[in-house]
């Protein structure tokens, strides 16, 4: 197999005193499907979070595409190629949903603030392209006809799926879902699931969070689960669930993990 | 008044190039007619209606186009607007009393100058949450009036005298009582300032810094280059200020710290809050509303800063979009998809 | 210059301590009110402002000082700094309650992010100071001196002077009982954990609005003893004084860290030393520059403050 798309190497990640993420390691290979699971509070945002450089890492290596992201800024690992969606929706609420997709293709833009000042034919060209480009995406995701509604006055589903969509826009290699189903019902649920293979068919690589466990076993190609902050199982998904680690790491939180 | 702003949009958007082009040089045209249009019952108690359409309404509406840039699109808060437009005016107070430069020439210069000071106050500034951005911009604009207070080569307290009026344009004259040209001036400045706002807005910038008011922090993960497009709002904000304080000095021929005070700031926030944060047409309404009424309404020019205060908070209070609202873009998009 | 810096190094001292301690009590309004919204209270300043005034009006009109009557001594004198001290305390608390109301409540409850409350914060203290400003037709307004500012002793080659001395130890108490008062009585703990995490502070049935009223009281109320100790110390007044002090304090607020009563103390202190001694070396008119330019070197190289928290960063 080639090198691996991204690569977690002993992450810790220390937040007073808890330690959010302990020596945590994983690859996550090219045109896959990773899912990522464990209970409430097992710091899966977190790696979200450290791999986009919300969070510096206290120790350990994140290695995307064979370079290091220590230090790098924000908006150059998005434009790198690693885009997200939020748990908790966050669209820009007063733009429309084609605004928000449109806006994350700017990541790609070569012309700037000068060029689209003047006009300059670069300007136009690239606009018409990424408009086209984003309405090409929310089709894609299935939600096209909404592109001219403002995103806060959108359907809850709407709003998770355009989440996806607006990062897609900013065309990244691997793409990371915190929770893209949540909240949704068991008919949207397996829409959903098409739609995160119909992603991966196109050629994006996917980390994806989910709490659902029938979806992320029917999906992922593999799995990686954290309790406590601890990587404590990886592998395909039948043999993550028959791990006692994680039946363990499940049974005690029953409850949330349904 | 929502309908006024709904139905200018549409008949706008549903127009063609020509109709644009019409109704475009048709206000413009009415616009640049307004001196002539005045009569006496316009005049303020203290200038004729035509000086006052000048200063403070057309520099109020340019000034105010320029701070919106800041707050109204990218919600960055600049309480000291007033540095660029004192940055501009020193710049054509210095180089005219003591360079051979005219007007003209010295109006890139001035601009220049307010951007490189907006790109100093910035780079430091622009790192930081709103609240404390304000408090330093706050103090940045009156470092700039203590500076001019205290140094031997602004003048000190007395400030500037003798400041040249720019050299005839096309054979026309700009004395300091004629009003009418200064008045033209700034017209086209603001015309331009419009366009360069409406150009950008509907362009990758605009969308930046549309982003960021919303939520900076998934701006930045989402690849826009946060820090670059508020330093561009800010700069290019400057750039506006200062170009409006050229053409102060320029008019007045005279010009001393006391008229660059906090009070400036405020007063031009209070013309963007008032008409309504990031609609350019919202704030020229405001700037036009605020710059006349307290000069019209003499119990009101007394208490002048008190009202705008008053505005500040009745207007966050009771109306936070102000006047004339941004434009929801939906309303009108939907207005169109029914006929 | 150097030696007569040192040959007064002492007298610069202690007046750059008094001073030091107005600034702590404002920078305490600014740091409680921070602490719970995690907002500049922009109106502060004015809090402040009308503190002063109302001590000109105690001493002026209740008890009819003017400039040639007698000086107050023994207990007269106490009574009167004690009255002025209370019904200035009491005015500023109110009024800094009311901005609250005026100008936070309502946008609070909307959720309306920074950039409404902070405006119209703004525009209570423009309020606040142009109402004050037409009152006083623009000019300062001398308070008449009720007490001799007689020296009581000698500390090395400088006098101590009895109002430095007065506003220090009185300064002190004040911080003190409101350091127990935060962290011994219910309603003070109530308030930092409110600091600390509003929704869990609101989860644990803490009514969120009475305690920012409460805080906004307190804030007001150490602003305006800082009013009635600057005009012990400096006898006037002016409709302009807030904005002065207010973006010092502010700046010594941030200094210590803000949101922390105790970096309210340290950064008071030495922003109150700072700026006396820069201004024998660079002359008073530069003063303001000074207190800017440590404003923004602080923000930029240490923005958490000598004990605060992290004001760059925000949680995703
Ligand atoms: N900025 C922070 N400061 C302090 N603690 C944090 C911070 N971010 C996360 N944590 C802690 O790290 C742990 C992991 O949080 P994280 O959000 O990654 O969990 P999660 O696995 O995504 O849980 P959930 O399924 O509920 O979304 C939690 O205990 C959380 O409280
Ligand atoms: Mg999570």
């Amino acid at each position: 197999m080639s090198t691996p798309v991204m690569s977690l190497k002993n992450v810790t990640i220390q937040f007073g005193g808890v330690k959010a993420l302990n020596n945590v390691s994983f690859d996550i290979n090219k045109q896959e499907i990773l899912g990522l699971i464990g209970p409430n509070g097992a710091g899966k945002t977190t790696v979200f979070n450290v791999v986009t450089g919300v969070y510096q890492i206290s120790s350990g290596v994140i290695d995307f595409q064979g370079k290091s992201l220590a230090g790098v800024k924000r908006y150059r690992i998005t434009r790198g190629g690693i885009a997200r969606t939020f748990q908790n929706i966050r669209l820009w609420g007063d733009m429309t949903s084609l605004e928000n997709v449109v806006t994350a293709t700017d990541t790609h833009k070569k012309s700037g603030l000068l060029s689209g000042l003047f006009g300059m034919p670069i300007s136009r060209r690239e606009e018409k392209r990424d408009t086209t480009r984003a309405q090409e995406l929310l089709d894609f995701i299935g939600i096209g006809e909404y592109s001219d509604r403002l995103a806060k006055n959108l359907p809850y589903g709407v709003q998770r799926r355009l989440e996806i969509a607006r990062a897609l826009g900013t065309n990244p290699k691997l793409l990371l879902l915190d929770e893209p189903a949540a909240g949704f019902n068991p008919a949207e649920k397996v829409e959903l699931a098409n739609t995160i293979r119909k992603i991966r068919d196109a050629g994006y690589t996917v980390l994806l969070i989910e709490h659902d466990m029938s979806l992320v076993m029917q999906v992922s190609d593999r799995i990686v689960v954290l309790d406590f902050g601890e990587k404590i199982a990886e592998g395909t998904p039948s043999e993550v669930q028959e791990d006692p680690r994680v039946i363990e790491a499940y049974l005690g939180v029953q409850e949330d993990a349904s | 008044m929502i309908n006024i702003r709904d139905k200018g949009a549409q008949v706008w958007e549903n127009s063609g190039r020509t109709g644009r082009v019409a109704i475009a040089t048709l206000v413009i045209a009415v616009v640049a007619s307004l001196p002539f249009m005045g009569g006496t019952i316009l005049n303020t108690p203290i200038a004729s209606y035509e000086s006052v359409l000048v200063y403070p309404i057309a520099m109020f509406v340019l000034m105010a186009i320029g701070l919106n840039i800041v707050i109204g699109k990218s919600g960055l808060l600049d309480l000291g607007y007033v540095a660029f437009f004192a940055i501009g005016a020193y710049t054509m107070g210095l180089l005219g009393t003591k360079t051979g430069l005219n007007t003209w020439e010295i109006l890139p210069i001035g601009i220049a100058m307010s951007m490189f000071a907006g790109l100093v106050l910035g780079v430091p500034a622009l790192k930081l949450r709103g609240d404390y951005l304000a408090i330093i911009t706050l103090g940045f604009g009156e470092i700039v009036r203590i500076v001019a207070l205290n140094l031997g080569a602004l003048g000190r307290s007395e400030g500037i005298i003798g400041i040249p009026t720019p050299p005839p344009v096309f054979g026309i004259e700009f004395s300091f009582d004629s009003h009418r040209i200064y008045y033209w001036t700034l017209l086209i400045m603001i015309l331009l300032a419009i366009w360069m706002v409406r150009r950008l807005s509907a362009r990758r910038a605009g969308r930046a810094w549309e982003s960021i008011r919303q939520d900076e922090d998934v701006a930045e993960l989402l690849g826009v280059p946060t820090f670059r497009y508020k330093i561009w709002a800010f700069v290019l904000g400057a750039s506006v200020g200062g170009a409006a304080g050229v053409i102060y000095a320029s008019k007045t021929l005279f010009i001393a710290p006391d008229n660059f005070t906090l009070q400036i700031s405020i007063l031009i926030l209070a013309c963007v809050v008032f008409g309504g944060m990031g609609n350019i047409w919202g704030v020229i309404l405001g700037a036009v509303v605020l710059g006349y009424l307290p000069d019209r309404i003499r119990f009101l020019s007394e208490a002048r800063l008190l009202v705008f205060g008053l505005v500040l908070v009745l207007m966050m209070n009771l109306r936070p979009d102000g006047l004339l609202p941004r434009k929801k873009r939906e309303k009108a998009i939907k207005a169109k998809e029914a006929v | 210059m150097i030696g007569n810096f040192f040959d007064q190094f002492w007298s610069l001292t202690f007046g750059g301590l008094s001073l030091g301690f107005i600034y702590i009590l404002i920078a305490l309004g600014y740091t409680l009110v921070y602490g719970v919204l995690r907002m500049i209270n922009f109106a502060n300043s004015e809090i402040f402002m009308v503190g002063t005034f109302a001590t000109v009006i105690v001493i002026r009109d209740l008890y009819k000082f003017t400039q040639s009557s007698e000086y107050a001594t023994g207990f007269r004198l106490w009574l009167v700094l004690g009255t002025a001290l209370i019904i200035t305390m009491i005015i500023s608390g109110l009024l800094s309650m009311v901005v609250e109301l005026v100008a936070y409540r309502r946008l609070r409850r909307r959720n309306s992010g920074v950039l409404a409350p902070l405006i119209s914060a703004i525009g209570v203290s423009m309020v606040l100071a142009e109402s004050v400003r037409i009152m006083t037709d623009s000019r300062p307004v001398a308070s008449p001196r009720a007490m001799e500012k007689s020296f009581i002793g000698k500390f090395f080659d400088a006098d101590i002077r009895l109002d430095n001395t007065i506003i220090v130890i009185a300064a002190l108490l004040l911080f003190f009982t409101l350091w127990n008062f935060i962290n011994r009585t219910r309603l003070g703990k109530a308030i930092r954990a409110v600091s600390m995490n509003p929704s869990a502070a609101k989860l644990m049935g803490i009514d969120i609005d009475k305690i920012v009223s409460a805080t906004f009281l307190i804030g007001g109320v150490m602003t305006g003893a800082a009013g009635f100790f600057y005009v012990l110390k400096y006898e006037n007044t002016a409709s302009s004084i807030g904005f002065e002090l207010g973006i010092a304090a502010f700046t010594a607020a941030i200094l210590g860290g803000i949101g922390n009563i105790k970096g309210a103390f340290f950064g008071g202190l030495a922003l109150g030393l700072l700026e006396t001694y820069a201004s024998f070396f660079l002359g008073t008119q530069w003063k303001a520059v000074t207190v800017f330019i440590v404003l923004v070197m602080v923000l930029y190289t240490r923005p958490n403050g000598l004990f605060g928290e992290s004001i760059t960063q925000t949680r995703v």
